[in-house]
């Protein structure tokens, strides 16, 4: 299974040593997407109407999924494409290389994909020596840094033109001033080529229609266009939960994630691919194919609130409003998705490091699930998530150190019953005497510690009960 | 006469003596006849919030008992407490058991402070005076699962002498969360550390808030931060007669 | 054959033991046509706000609007969709006059990327957002309306749908179509706007005025 990026060092540790140029050039960017979102959604007067048809229409999809798959899998074939199904990441690698082995590719051009980071494609064609070029600008960028996307819209967000011009140079080899204006246009002159004289374009799917195996493309730039129309050869990687029922659905859900993502009422180009190209002479690819991904969707469909996720229409409305996620960047959360969704999706597919911490790094403010526009239940799912870590339930057993299981069975213990929990009122005033200063407590043992290294707690001075029972004594006589 | 039961949160019995003697006087003034359920504790949203619905159904249990002795309605300075209530009791038991039936009936009647006054009692003038600068923010469970927006405002706003100032990012979680705090504490310090400046840039000289976990967090910080502005309940404003700041 | 992947999901459908409860709903009803002044003027104000450029002639003014464009865009090489209704516009002339060099539809893309000016027909216009629908086929090359720096696109007023709802009707039996809504964007860089990115630089619509 796909993991986590190397060198990956858990959320918390993260959180610790987070570069400051990241959490300020998030915030630019989910300032900027906030306002622009706000001003779109303002603009339509049944919004609210909008987010639950929208969420009834892929709550019911995810009901319905093997159905609309094998309805999409038959449209599909009807138009010429050919579908394989990749129950792991592994098997969706294998069945693209299988094609590109096939077919003699030696280079691939890239639209934006989740769905093919998840798996980790590009480094499995790089390693069978077919040259790999990401296309989207963002991405292309951070390709030639090396880096992972720090947002899920713009993954690119947190490098200056400075920094851009420089990478131009050193991997380019050409004179690159630091002018987003110029640096645009060297990588349209440079992917030109490229999209002209690729073997096979690669992209994603932003929606696939199983009423006519349509896939439906949402972008700005035109590389997604470039990548699925000039190569022979043209290959999806989606996730089966891309799936939706019909096209009158699709009015919807591209209304809410054009405005959602970037505050834009449509993406500049949205493209409606059915199968290859029909006709000689006509452009567009001679093949098509299409690798459903399951890689645990389907093993998560079993959970009824964790895969409320997969009703994502990945707009990133959630990173954009969340105080952490802001205040981190999308490195903390370890995978390709960061910010909200990502804290709910990765502990879902993967188990490991970043699973076990992800549900707890959250306030729970519900900041995200007011803004989502398919009303995925974030909070709820956190919370549930970090439930079957406690406890285990029928999915999973429980994975808490167990210190943590019994200071919870202690807690519950002082707190369910009043003579305790009074006691302890009582007592606690007086154990800490000796650290009060000025009405405030600046150090305490450890775990408190960890709050007061931060700011100080006030003074425990639990007096109420007292004055309470002495006014009733007083009024009774 | 209305009767209601105080639920005084374990927070504000740890902390807000003065908030909750304050709450009691505000109620009598309105002539509303306050109870309180001694054997109460706390809500157990601590280990429901972190999934340990085990843990807390006991938690629940009691509160219910201490809670159900009486018919009237409960009231709260704590928007989190009280959604606890509200919504996740009904959840921690299954439809149908005599604890799920308690937990509907006390669900429909618990009420966050300022939603029994401005709901309930349709009351938001209380005759309070004071004459400061005074900013708001907006906690999130209170905000957001209560749906109390302008509850607040309203209040504030009929009080003598006060000049209201908008708070920068008033809805943005303050960083508080609950454990959150001890198990992120670099976040949470950015994210205190974010409302602490903005309260200090604000140019407000009290920052009030309707949630006891908040105030402490913000509190802490702006004591941190060498700041005077004072951080207080809302239930503390709204007892002032200007006669102490 | 079995497939897995459908008895994974199927299995955990039924696990789950909540599925089924939530139908298909109905979307909210389509927008209905407005006037048709009304209809244009809103095209070109959203085309005009996001880059595009836009102006509403009689057949008779096309061709010295081309020639205008021509001039001041600097056209050396065009291609065109042969579609009866850019023939009857007597477009490949009127750039033959100019001295451009026409591009044959079919001919490979290195050679079309080389062209300054694309020239379509407009399948739909929508009014809400500016936005053009073109389908694809020999004679509509998709790559008409993408590899060359400018895209024109004419548009006649039977082009013209109050909404998403009407053109996919139309659409969903087609095996493509494509939404344009102004010039090729990205923010990638600084959140800095930039325009004409891998899609043509410029857009610019020319509504027919019927007779």
């Amino acid at each position: 299974m796909s993991g986590e990026t190397p060198g990956y060092i858990g959320f918390g540790e993260y959180s610790q040593h987070v570069p400051h140029s990241i959490p300020s050039a998030v915030k630019q960017a989910t300032d900027r997407f906030v306002g622009t979102r706000a001003a779109r959604v303002a603009e339509i007067d049944q919004w609210e109407e909008l987010r639950q048809i929208g969420s009834d229409i892929r709550q019911h999809t995810l009901e319905n999924l093997d159905r609309y798959l094998e309805t999409l899998e038959a449209r599909v074939t009807e138009a010429g494409g050919q579908v394989h199904w990749a129950s792991s990441a592994e098997d969706a690698r294998q069945a693209v290389l299988q094609i590109a082995r096939d077919r003699q590719v030696r280079s691939v051009v890239k639209a934006k994909s989740m769905a093919t980071e998840e798996i980790g494609l590009n480094h499995a064609l790089e390693a069978a020596g077919i040259r790999t070029l990401e296309t989207d600008l963002g991405e292309y960028i951070i390709q030639l840094a090396g880096m992972g996307p720090s947002h899920i819209i713009v993954p690119a967000v947190h490098l200056k033109k400075e920094e851009i011009a420089a990478l131009f140079r050193e991997k380019l080899g050409v004179d690159a001033p630091a002018d987003p204006v110029e640096l645009t246009r060297i990588a349209r002159e440079r992917l030109r080529h490229e999209f002209l004289t690729a073997d096979m374009g690669i992209s994603g799917a932003n929606f696939l229609v199983a009423e006519t195996g349509t896939l439906v493309m949402v972008t700005n730039e035109g590389n997604g266009r470039m990548c699925t129309t000039l190569p022979d050869l043209h290959v999806a990687v989606v996730g089966i939960d891309k799936v939706v029922p019909d096209w009158e659905s699709l009015t919807v859900l591209l209304k809410l994630l054009s405005r959602s993502a970037t505050g834009q009422k449509i993406t500049t180009y949205t493209q409606f691919i059915t199968g290859p190209r029909r006709a000689e002479g006509e452009s567009g690819p001679k093949e098509f194919h299409l690798v459903l991904l399951d890689n645990g969707r389907s093993r998560i469909l079993a959970d009824p609130v964790g895969r409320q996720v997969f009703k994502c229409i990945r707009c990133g409305a959630c990173a954009n409003v969340c105080p952490v996620y802001k205040n981190v960047g999308g490195y903390a959360y370890g995978w390709f998705i960061s910010g909200p969704i990502g804290a709910i999706l990765s502990p879902q597919m993967l188990d490991t490091q970043v699973a076990r911490e992800l549900p707890y790094a959250s306030t729970l403010c519900g900041a995200c699930a007011e803004v989502c526009p398919v009303k995925i239940p974030i909070p709820t799912i956190l919370r549930h998530l970090r439930h079957r870590m406690a406890q285990g339930d029928e999915f999973g057993s429980p994975a808490l150190p167990a210190p943590v299981g019994a200071a919870a069975r202690m807690t519950s213990l002082a707190l369910s019953r009043s003579w305790i929990y009074r006691l302890g009122t009582r007592l606690l005033p007086f154990a800490t005497a000796l650290l009060r200063r000025d009405g405030w407590l600046k150090t305490l043992p450890y775990p408190l510690s960890r709050w007061t290294s931060v700011r100080p707690l006030p003074a425990f001075g639990a007096r109420f009960r007292q004055w309470w029972k002495a006014r009733v004594r007083s009024e009774n006589g | 006469m209305p009767t209601v039961q105080l639920f005084i949160t374990c927070l504000g019995d740890q902390f807000y003596t003065g908030t909750l003697q304050n709450m009691v006087r505000i109620l009598e003034r309105l002539g509303v006849e306050v109870t309180f359920p001694a054997e109460q504790t706390c809500c157990g949203q601590p280990l429901f919030n972190n999934g340990f619905d085990d843990q807390a159904r006991p938690v629940a249990r009691a509160w219910l008992h201490a809670f159900s002795q009486s018919s009237a309605p409960v009231v709260g300075p704590s928007g989190s407490c009280i959604s606890m209530v509200k919504h996740h009791y009904p959840e921690l038991f299954p439809p149908g058991s005599p604890e799920h039936h308690l937990a509907s009936d006390l669900a429909a009647r618990s009420f966050e402070f300022t939603e029994y006054l401005v709901r309930e009692l349709g009351v938001t003038d209380l005759g309070a005076c004071y004459p400061h600068r005074v900013t708001y923010h907006s906690a999130c469970h209170y905000l957001r699962e209560l749906g109390l927006r302008e509850e607040a405002r309203l209040l504030l706003n009929a009080i003598q002498g006060l000049e209201y100032i908008p708070l920068q990012e008033e809805d943005t979680c303050c960083g508080f969360g609950g454990a959150f705090s001890v198990t992120f504490p670099d976040v949470s310090r950015v994210m205190m550390e974010n409302k602490v400046q903005n309260i200090i840039a604000s140019g407000a000289d009290t920052v009030v808030t309707c949630e006891p976990g908040c105030l402490m967090n913000i509190a802490g910080g702006l004591r941190k931060a060498g700041s005077n502005v004072r951080a207080a309940h809302i239930i503390d404003l709204l007892a002032s007669t200007g006669e102490t700041a | 054959m079995p497939n897995p992947i459908l008895e994974n999901i199927r299995r955990s459908l039924e696990r789950s033991g909540q599925s089924g409860s939530i139908p298909l709903p109905t979307v909210l009803p389509a927008r209905q046509a407005g006037e048709f002044d009304a209809e244009t003027g809103l095209f070109m104000e959203e085309l005009r706000k996001i880059g595009g450029a836009a102006q509403c002639l009689p057949a008779g003014g096309v061709s010295e609007a081309l020639r205008m464009l021509v001039g001041t865009e600097a056209i050396h090489k065009a291609v065109l969709w042969r579609t009866p209704g850019l023939l009857e516009l007597h477009i490949p002339e009127i750039l033959e006059e100019t001295g451009v060099t026409l591009v044959p539809a079919g001919a490979a893309p290195s050679s079309l990327a080389e062209c300054d000016l694309g020239i379509t027909e407009a399948d739909f216009a929508l009014p809400e957002t500016g936005s053009l629908g073109l389908f694809s086929s020999p004679e509509k090359p998709r790559a008409v309306s993408l590899l060359p720096r400018i895209h024109l696109a004419i548009v006649r007023p039977q082009a013209f749908r109050p909404d998403l709802h009407q053109v996919f009707a139309e659409a969903r039996r087609q095996p493509y179509l494509v939404l344009i809504t102004g010039p090729s964007r990205t923010s990638d860089i600084e959140l800095t706007l930039t325009l004409g990115v891998h899609g043509p630089q410029k857009l610019v619509a020319w509504i027919i005025e019927e007779e």
